[in-house]
């Protein structure tokens, strides 16, 4: 890859490149033909798939079409290869990614992460930005302490997404407006209307894939 | 009870109470000598003649809601006893209502007045009268700048009676807008739309049920907001808001940031900027916020008692 000049920046744009062709699958935009000399290398498209996480099935949940063979079988790769750490809450999404692939044929081990914490304790503040952290959770069929807690407290993540949005957060408001995209998809009721907001971030965005990505799918959730 | 919280708004409402008599007692706030033009030019900022209201405000809700000690009450009608000297025991109201028939200023700055027990029978006379005209009632304002006059028609006793609801409707708030489209000086037509409908939280069940129900999920929001960028009045204004509303919705802990921000002389910053080291522009920059800080100590104080 030749635009990288640490590893991070390296996997940072593979990161990029990943969401986006996540993205191009979730939109029915693939296809096109690729130069090859903007295809990262194997091991920081590895690294990519790690990041994303849940979101490498995303398409699939949301279309129903099926993962690609070869992208099931790199994620699981990608899985083997950078270890979980289970200790933290961010394990949810390792622990997301685990059931995926077994779903996808690809068994790989997995533990219990700590219970997700509770916006009662840490204030909607802290406990939303975590949300955001976990936004790619936010999928149809998956379900866990984590969606639990989302479901909840809507309302804590509606005002998660309203500090976001006035604290000119983009990123942030969109992966927040992905949960409450997936809570409308499974019958919670709202504080907030959806439209206007995806409207505006759509016309907002950070320029990422990554959160074109996670407003795609919200949309794709509030469509549903 | 939250002690703590009782004790921060003491705090807030005595300091800032303290120094708004402090800086009137060193000589600021004062209009300009009798015999100069009673057209005040309202859009000089150095003018004293809205700080005169707003102190005035300050001091009759401290004497209204009876919450504060002998020494805060003393304070509180030396403010309104100053105001009203400085407005010539109501003459320059009277006279600025008869030239002027379609402001509402003077209509205005005597409710607050007349809420400590002030009179002027002359302009109560002319005050009946106008109400009385079409035309004054439908002079073109802002919504919530309809609610001041409404509010104060209410407070001096005017005949006519309004259909609050119809008119919390055409307000900003009154639409629940989507609560991320906020901005600043919104914010400020917010927190009027909530002092007005509710008389300064004397009448909080004025306020339609859904636009309560509105602020108890986006308020919380919005001081979060105005906290981080150190914009203390508007917080302030807020958390005022709070204290109007039938229950508090907000954390008590941006009750005692406001608090932490005070100077020792119970100066209230109005924002991040450095204070003037000029007494008349410290006083002229951040009197309003030490009426905010007297009204948010005042009303969370007498909300809690309650």
């Amino acid at each position: 890859m030749p635009f990288a000049d640490s590893p991070q920046r390296e996997y940072a744009a593979a990161t990029e490149w990943a969401a986006g062709r996540a993205l191009d699958a979730l939109t029915g935009a693939e296809g096109a033909a690729l130069p090859a000399a903007d295809v990262p290398e194997p091991q920081a498209l590895l690294a990519a798939d790690r990041v994303l996480g849940p979101d490498v099935f995303a398409p699939a949940l949301l279309t129903g079409r099926p993962t690609p063979p070869e992208v099931a079988a790199r994620a699981a790769e990608a899985f083997v290869l950078f270890p979980a750490d289970w200790s933290g809450v961010h394990a949810w999404r390792d622990r997301a990614t685990a059931e995926l692939l077994a779903r996808a044929g690809h068994p790989v081990a997995a533990e219990s992460p700590p219970l997700p914490p509770d916006p009662g304790e840490h204030g909607w503040q802290r406990w939303s930005v975590l949300m955001a952290q976990l936004c790619c959770l936010a999928l149809p069929t998956l379900d866990s302490p984590v969606h639990q807690r989302a479901r909840e407290h809507p309302l804590a993540l509606a005002r998660g997404a309203t500090r976001a949005m006035l604290r000119r957060d983009h990123r942030t408001a969109t992966r927040l407006v992905r949960w409450l995209a997936w809570l409308q998809s499974v019958g919670t009721p709202l504080a907030l209307e959806l439209r206007p907001l995806l409207r505006q971030l759509a016309l907002t965005g950070d320029g990422t894939a990554r959160t074109a990505l996670d407003l795609a799918v919200a949309e794709r959730l509030a469509a549903a | 009870m939250n002690q703590t919280l009782l004790s921060n708004a003491h705090q807030l409402a005595t300091r800032s109470l303290a120094w708004l008599y402090a800086t009137h007692d060193q000589g600021h706030g004062v209009l300009p000598p009798e015999d100069s033009n009673v057209d005040l030019d309202l859009s000089n900022p150095d003018n004293a003649y809205k700080p005169i209201g707003e102190c005035a405000l300050a001091g009759s809700l401290v004497l209204r809601e009876s919450v504060a000690g002998p020494t805060d009450r003393e304070r509180a009608r030396a403010l309104l006893d100053f105001g009203w000297q400085q407005l010539r025991q109501g003459d320059l109201l009277y006279e600025r209502q008869f030239r002027h028939i379609l402001i509402s200023d003077p209509l205005e700055m005597y409710g607050h007045f007349h809420r400590s027990g002030y009179r002027h029978a002359a302009l109560e006379d002319l005050l009946h009268s106008l109400d009385g005209l079409r035309s004054t009632h439908a002079v073109e304002a802002m919504a919530n700048r309809q609610l001041a006059v409404v509010n104060a028609r209410s407070v001096v006793g005017l005949e006519s009676k309004p259909d609050w609801d119809a008119l919390a409707a055409t307000t900003w708030l009154g639409a629940r807008p989507e609560p991320w489209a906020i901005d600043w000086i919104t914010g400020y037509n917010v927190t009027h739309t909530v002092f007005h409908m509710t008389d300064w939280g004397a009448v909080p069940d004025r306020l339609p049920v859904p636009l309560q129900e509105y602020l108890a999920e986006w308020l919380p929001v919005w001081v979060d907001i105005w906290q981080e960028t150190g914009q203390w009045d508007l917080m302030g204004e807020l958390l005022i808001v709070d204290a109007c509303l039938p229950e508090s919705v907000c954390d008590p802990d941006s009750l005692a940031q406001l608090v932490a921000v005070q100077h020792p002389d119970g100066l209230l910053p109005r924002d991040l900027d450095p204070i003037d080291e000029d007494p008349g522009k410290a006083f002229k920059e951040n009197e309003h916020t030490a009426v905010v800080g007297v009204l948010a100590g005042t009303l969370t104080l007498a909300r809690t008692l309650r």
